[in-house]
């Protein structure tokens, strides 16, 4: 393969004794607009990849130049864009949702949508959901299905569906914006990637309101992607109220708004070489925080008080209900001494925020990726995840093709989450409904859960990396210093 | 000589004076009342009531100041330092061991038949220390007067069920309001050590008297048997103190016929001489043939009367029925108009499903007021809520519904309704409930065998009073207590826990890092320079 690349590609370089990350070359690229039409030949043919050396694999994965981009959008938003949804939307329709309903790996205590219905049947009932312990939802969760929104029947159904169906649009978006196309043959894909991916499908069958968390999401990293600043910061200020530990994706998105989502992950490069003016960073974190504040109030009015913080936001940090999950907070604080709770509390809790600056450094020059790398720290490491967490890093990878050729190590990867995946259910199952397995079985497969996650995490921050020293080359090996 | 035979008789004069002062301001009596059951077993009744008269309970607002000495010939002190130190207006405790089978034996005549122990007491509000410092304060003494676990009735099952349990006294017109706390714990189990504490309070302990027939080794061989301690004002009487124990044996075991000696293994020697009335009152049998002897004091609506006081001792009183027991017709028709079944469904550690079934037995509709006062283990989903009515799905039936939501670690749930059932109907509730996973700390030690989870307490209505003005009456009925099966964590690794989690943390911490804190270089594979 190595061969047949350099048959292919005599330009490319041969030998590479040693790489500063400084001193690869640089290709300067135009600032994209995804409002300019671009001409269809000039962007067909070649492959959309910047930077040193592109592989084969990776071009051949770009849009081939027998198809227009008009073909392909029409064949996306006409045939495989609707039918993948109304798949979906025919699959909630069935009686699927009632009985994934309580299960615990597709949603947890602040996504579960026993919990919201029954917060909404307080609400309506005229008992303060938050004066008791199990509603921990957010106030415009609870406004909004208390008014408009359907929160039972197919009304429901059609409500999650189309979450999960505008989640895909925005990944889609996203990785147009990235590839500065208008359409792509990839963009069926992609779609299909973030609508059949089960960990993303079942949590939004079991109506877990971490649907809603994962579309906002993309939502606000399609806005900033398109540059449209105060959609971001919105999306994201929506975002964070209904789950804090979002917080952890400003600061990539902040840059994402100076910079733009085009992969330069083949050539990086610091960020002062682009010329970002940071003091312009000031008017987008003061909007952020005009925007919390507006949702923070606008909540306390409509619950009457205050008492939603500790329930919502307080929650995340003190973790008070420890029903199994995907994660790794809640059997170690079910086992843990009483005395050391609140210092292993701020250990987890600040364990999240230290992977911002370093990944945010190091790849100062492909914001989008660090924001996609701390989407993977979250779904590995947040206090109450749920299957669609991790989820959305997996399908997120389908905008990164470029990194294929250079993961680590795939299969082992790959089997490790097909083998938590299969004993997660199973150990659940045993220990809690069957009675023939203890809380150490599914303890032990959430910790091969989170080893595949971690494995995933590593394999994309290698390739991310790697991608930059170019292909294999026979005679020479890459390492680290 | 001549001061010091003054002083002396000065001093019997005033001691003579204040014990006559002391006997006419409190008067004791004591009641045994035993009745035979359709199914051939004997529920007695033991009842001491000591009254002190015109005396008022204290004014919370008066905590802060000393208190007046307390002076009692047979009010029992232990108990009346308690009452002032905390300012309790009227408390209620009830210590019972198995289920009261309401069905067969009618409604108890003391109402407080909960399974375990359950407590509660009517406060007035406004003192400096407020009425839960206070409410704690008298659980921890009461816990140390009875030598039961009352400590454990904590805040996470203290509760405030107004509606339900309303005060059996008065409340003072002090111009403060009164409130009620309530707890009960159904994994407390009564014994001697309870009992023993009990006979204490009265004045002639267990030496004469109706109460030298409180014999451990038989009472607690009844298949239900219960103590409990009343204090309440009334207007016009005063303080009254009233400890009765209840017991359901079972003659058939030993033979058909009962008496004292079948009974309690004890007879009546001598008469408690502070007693003003001492009574023996045995419920004549509406079946069967049968003598009792000896012959009674007095016999009225159906009630044999013994006085303690004139019989002969020792004092025997035997039923010997004329051949063999046989069951009265229809002795397995319930006795009450209402039938009570709730169940914990479902064999999830994570979920459940609660049902209460309610068979109305009269001819008229019956409203009852339905009390769940759950731990914060079992969380309702009141939106799961669906009451069946004959089959039919009818949520209309239920009215009136309040609810105070659970608090996890701190606070159990109050869920409070009224229920119409038709007559000759049957009401099924069923409500979703989740099991909550607890820190492994919160574990009692005997984790595998569950918790025991409270009775709820359904009060049925006259059916004349206007629903929203009506007032429940005091005949509670208790359903058994459930137990409920938490999914437990393993105990034995917490250590290897906090150690495999850290690990796989850090593992995953010091391989992001590595791969970002370390440069990418190229090496040139000496091999394949070589050729």
């Amino acid at each position: 393969m190595i061969v047949d690349f350099h048959r292919e590609n005599p330009n490319a370089a041969r030998r590479i004794s040693f790489i500063e990350f400084d001193s690869l070359p640089f290709v300067p690229i135009p600032k994209p607009l995804t409002d300019v039409v671009l001409p269809p030949s000039s962007r067909s043919g070649s492959s959309p990849l910047v930077g040193a050396s592109p592989s084969k694999r990776a071009s051949q994965l770009m849009s081939s130049p027998k198809a227009g981009p008009s073909q392909n959008a029409a064949f996306h938003l006409g045939i495989a864009f609707p039918s993948l949804v109304i798949g979906r939307l025919l699959l909630e329709l069935t009686s699927l949702p009632a009985l994934v309903k309580d299960n615990q790996q597709l949603s947890s205590a602040l996504t579960s949508y026993s919990n919201l219905q029954e917060g909404i049947y307080l609400f309506r009932n005229g008992v303060d959901p938050y004066s008791g312990g199990s509603f921990r939802h957010s106030p415009l969760y609870l406004s909004l299905f208390a008014t408009i929104l359907p929160v039972t029947g197919a009304g429901s159904s059609i409500l999650w569906t189309l979450c999960d169906a505008l989640g895909a649009w925005a990944l889609v978006n996203i990785w147009r914006a990235r590839q500065r196309v208008l359409s792509s043959q990839r963009d069926t894909l992609v779609t299909a990637v973030y609508l059949l991916n089960p960990y993303i499908f079942l949590p939004n069958l079991a109506h877990s309101t971490s649907s809603f968390e994962n579309t906002l999401m993309l939502f606000s990293l399609m806005f900033a992607s398109q540059g449209r600043v105060s959609a971001a910061l919105l999306s994201f200020a929506l975002l964070v109220h209904l789950s804090l530990s979002s917080i952890v994706i400003l600061t990539p998105l902040l840059l994402l708004l100076l910079l733009n989502p085009i992969s330069r992950l083949a050539s990086p490069k610091p960020l002062r070489s682009f010329g970002v003016d940071f003091k312009s960073l000031i008017p987008y974190v003061g909007e952020f925080i005009l925007y919390i504040s507006a949702l923070t109030l606008a909540s306390t009015s409509v619950s009457g008080g205050w008492a939603w913080i500790p329930q919502t936001w307080g929650a995340s940090l003190t973790l008070p209900d420890l029903t199994p999950n995907t994660g790794l907070w809640w059997y170690f604080f079910t086992e843990m001494f009483d005395h050391f709770r609140p210092f292993f509390l701020m250990v987890f809790s600040v364990h999240l925020v230290i992977y911002i600056a370093p990944i945010c450094i190091k790849f100062q020059y492909d914001p989008l990726y660090a924001a996609f790398l701390l989407i993977g720290i979250l779904g590995t490491f947040k206090a109450y995840p749920t299957l669609s967490d991790p989820g959305l890093f997996l399908s997120m990878i389908a905008i990164f093709p470029e990194i294929y050729p250079y993961f680590r190590h795939p299969i082992v990867t790959a089997l490790l989450h097909l083998h938590a995946a299969l004993l997660m259910p199973l150990f659940n199952h045993l220990w809690l409904n069957q009675g023939t397995g203890n809380a150490n079985f599914y303890y032990a497969s959430t910790l091969v859960f989170a080893c595949s996650n971690g494995a995933a995490l590593v394999d994309c921050i290698w390739a991310g990396l790697r991608i930059a020293i170019g292909a294999d080359n026979e005679g020479y090996a890459v390492a680290q210093e | 000589m001549r001061p010091g035979w003054i002083a002396r008789a000065l001093l019997v004069i005033s001691l003579w004076h204040s014990s006559l002062a002391s006997c006419e301001g409190e008067q004791f009596d004591e009641k045994l009342t035993i009745k035979s059951l359709r199914d051939g077993k004997v529920v007695s009744k033991f009842t001491f009531k000591t009254l002190l008269k015109g005396e008022s309970p204290r004014d919370p607002r008066t905590l802060g100041v000393d208190d007046v000495s307390q002076h009692y010939t047979v009010f029992p002190l232990a108990l009346g330092q308690i009452l002032r130190e905390y300012a309790v207006t009227e408390l209620h405790l009830t210590l019972n061991a198995g289920n009261w089978n309401y069905d067969r034996w009618g409604y108890p005549e003391e109402p407080g038949v909960g399974t375990g122990a359950e407590l509660w007491a009517w406060m007035g509000d406004g003192a400096q220390s407020s009425i839960d410092d206070r409410w704690e304060g008298l659980r921890n003494a009461l816990a140390g007067l009875f030598c039961a676990s009352l400590g454990s009735l904590d805040e996470q099952r203290t509760t405030s069920p107004a509606r339900s349990f309303k005060p059996e006294g008065d409340l003072p017109d002090w111009g403060i309001p009164h409130q009620i706390r309530h707890a009960s714990l159904p994994s407390e189990h009564v014994c001697t050590e309870n009992l023993t504490p009990f006979l204490k309070l009265l004045p002639c302990k267990s030496l004469s008297g109706i109460a030298s027939l409180l014999n451990p080794h038989r009472l607690f061989d009844a298949d239900w048997h219960g103590m409990s301690v009343h204090v309440l004002w009334r207007e016009d009487e005063g303080v009254e103190v009233r400890l009765s124990f209840q017991s359901v044996s079972d003659p058939l075991r030993l033979s058909l016929n009962w008496s004292f000696r079948t009974l309690f293994d004890r007879t009546i020697d001598r008469t408690c001489p502070v007693a003003q009335s001492s009574h023996v009152e045995v419920t004549l049998p509406t079946f069967g043939t049968y003598n009792i002897n000896p012959e009674s004091t007095s016999v009225a609506k159906g009630h044999a009367n013994f006085d303690v006081a004139i019989a002969a001792k020792p004092l025997d009183i035997n039923l010997q029925w004329d051949g063999d027991f046989e069951y009265p017709a229809g002795f397995d028709s319930p006795l009450t108009t209402l039938s009570v079944q709730r169940t914990l469904r479902g064999s999830s550690q994570a979920r459940g499903q609660l049902s209460l079934v309610l068979s109305n037995h009269r001819g008229e509709a019956l409203h009852v007021v339905y009390l769940e006062t759950m731990p914060w283990l079992i969380q309702f989903y009141l939106h799961t809520l669906k009451i069946h009515i004959n089959g039919l799905l009818r949520n209309d039936a239920m009215s009136e519904m309040s609810y105070i939501p659970a608090v996890p670690h701190a606070r159990p749930a109050t869920f409070q309704c009224v229920l119409a059932i038709p007559p000759g109907g049957t009401l099924h509730l069923t409500i979703d409930v989740a099991k909550a996973f607890l820190r492994y700390t919160e574990h009692p030690p005997d984790a595998q065998r569950g918790w025991d989870l409270p009775p709820a307490i359904l009060t049925p209505f006259e059916p004349s009073h206007n629903v929203s003005l009506s007032y429940p009456t005091h005949k509670r009925i208790y359903t058994p207590a459930l137990l409920v099966d938490l999914a437990t964590p393993d105990f034995s690794m917490p250590y290897n826990v906090i150690i495999f989690t850290c690990s796989l943390i850090a593992f995953i911490f010091g391989s992001v890092f590595n791969l970002l804190t370390r440069k990418f270089v190229v090496i040139q594979i000496e091999s394949s320079k070589e050729e």
